[in-house]
């Protein structure tokens, strides 16, 4: 199973959840929360990130 | 824990606090709430406004958030040419300023407050659901979960906006229609002129362009946004390399680093559903040539509050009463995004000798006036491509 990964250099800017088409991903101020369980793998929330803080975990 | 209120607006961006400020002013009862301790910070912004716009919104100019008048626009061409487009050569009708956002987010949530609105900080919303003839809003503070029972809803919530999708509204971006965006607020920045702000075009920013905007002495904003379907680079990388090789950029440090998304595509189909209203950047209200959004988002929020203010007076909140906020939007801001979208999508099809070909025209051309529609005439006249695409629009 792959498991989204956030990494701590995430500046919490929310592009992922915008593009995010199952809405899976929950960006509060300080830290990000994704409904791994839903996620299809499309991986376009890692594509748009300016800083690449996601990453596919295997 | 249960609210009860008329108005909830999520989100004390630009977008809401217009919002909740208009509504307020109607007579409503208004809570406005944002996830961040701040209000304004971190800023995903580069900070140019119009005059014009302020002046439209009836919004006097404060020295405690406008922190630069500019005079000109510098636009440069991949090899390096420019375009000047300032006081010297152009009577300029109407320049711009550069805000302090993080100051000017906190005085337009104060505008708000002074109207009546309530403010909670600090806030998330984290779902919403229909029960019968209102919407119920679960909402998260300080590790405490309370739930606010609201006639009218408006999801204000950003780049990042969820709200409108728990209602059925389609509000997800495809990345082609979202600028990756990075920026620097630097210091040391030696600019050509800098009382102009500049636009870099070209392979610089795939998809997108690049900025310098002064924000007064030797500081600047110099950001970009790209596509992330035009290259495999991530926007920070490009920012870094921009950075490094730009002459104004040579000694310049930077003292802050920003990221965020810039919803590009045109502004949404679907504003309103029952109780629910889309505003800002959650209804992609950015102009989609210049990734501009702030003004629009307060200009969405004065007919969003005052559509709202009037639906709670006649106790109808259904989508059909909402969507004269819908259509008021679409008059005065759908109209013109339409068409700056396709001139959008001319300037992304031209390669960096097109644009270099471009820039060499205009270098002789006299331009009377800075606004985009003459910039567009003048680009029919020097590019063969330009009428194809352009020339039944103007
Ligand atoms: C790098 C960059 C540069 C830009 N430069 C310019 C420029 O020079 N000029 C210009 O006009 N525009 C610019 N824009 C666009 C501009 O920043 C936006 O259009 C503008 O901020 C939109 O205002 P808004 O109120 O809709 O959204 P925002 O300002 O993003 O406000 C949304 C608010 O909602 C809050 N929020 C989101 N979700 C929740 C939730 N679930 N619960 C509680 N609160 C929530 C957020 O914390 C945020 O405060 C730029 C954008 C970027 C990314
Ligand atoms: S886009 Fe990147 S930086 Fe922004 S919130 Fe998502 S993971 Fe974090
Ligand atoms: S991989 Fe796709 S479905 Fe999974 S969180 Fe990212 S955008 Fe959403």
């Amino acid at each position: 199973m792959i498991i989204m990964k956030v990494n701590e250099w995430c500046m919490y800017c929310g592009e992922c959840a915008g593009v995010c088409s199952r809405s899976l991903i929950e960006v509060r101020e300080n830290s990000l929360k994704f409904d791994k369980k839903k996620c299809k793998e499309c991986t376009i929330c890692i594509q748009v990130c300016p800083v690449q803080a996601l990453a596919k975990e295997e | 824990m249960l609210i009860e209120t008329d108005v909830l607006v999520i989100g004390a961006g630009p977008a809401g606090s217009s919002t909740a400020k208009h509504a307020a002013l109607n007579g409503s009862d208004v809570i406005v709430i944002d996830k961040k301790s701040e209000i304004g910070a971190p800023k995903r912004c580069a900070e140019g406004v119009s005059k014009e716009g302020l002046k439209k919104l009836k919004i006097e100019p404060s020295n405690r958030w406008v922190i630069k008048e500019l005079s000109g626009v510098r636009m440069i061409a991949p090899d390096g040419t420019s375009v000047w487009l300032n006081e010297e050569k152009v009577k300029l009708p109407e320049a711009g300023y550069i805000l302090e956002r993080k100051v000017f987010d906190k005085h337009m949530a104060m505008d708000a407050a002074r109207a009546g609105a309530k403010i909670m900080v600090k806030t998330l919303a984290k779902g919403i659901r229909r029960e019968d003839d209102h919407l119920v809003t679960t909402l998260e503070t300080m590790g405490e979960e309370f739930e606010v029972k609201a006639k009218i809803v408006v999801g204000a919530d950003g780049p990042e906006s969820r709200m409108g999708r728990f209602l059925g509204l389609k509000t997800t971006l495809k990345p082609k229609n979202m600028e990756s965006c990075a920026q620097f607020e630097m210091v040391n920045v030696k600019m050509e002129d800098p009382d102009s702000i500049e636009f870099y075009f070209g392979s610089v920013a795939p998809g997108g362009y690049a900025w310098i905007f002064p924000k007064g002495d030797d500081i600047a904003n110099v950001g970009l946004g790209i596509l992330t379907t035009e290259t495999d680079k991530s926007a920070y990388d490009h920012l870094l390399e921009f950075v490094k090789n730009n002459p104004s950029t040579q000694n310049a440090q930077p003292v802050e680093l920003n990221v965020g998304g810039d919803p590009v595509g045109g502004m949404l189909k679907e504003l309103v559903t029952d109780n629910f209203m889309l505003v800002g950047d959650a209804a992609s209200q950015v102009n989609p040539l210049t990734g501009g959004g702030i003004i629009t988002a307060m200009e969405a929020g004065v007919y969003a509050g005052e559509v709202a203010a009037a639906a709670i007076k006649d106790g109808d909140y259904s989508a059909k009463k909402l969507s004269k906020y819908q259509e008021r939007c679409e008059e005065n801001i759908g109209v013109k995004f339409k068409r700056d979208l396709k001139v959008k999508d001319y300037l992304q099809s031209l390669s960096d000798e097109e644009l270099n070909s471009i820039a060499d025209a205009f270098h002789d051309i006299e331009l009377d006036t800075i606004n985009t529609a003459e910039l567009i005439k003048q680009l029919i006249k020097v590019s063969p491509k330009a009428l194809l695409k352009l020339g039944k629009l103007f």
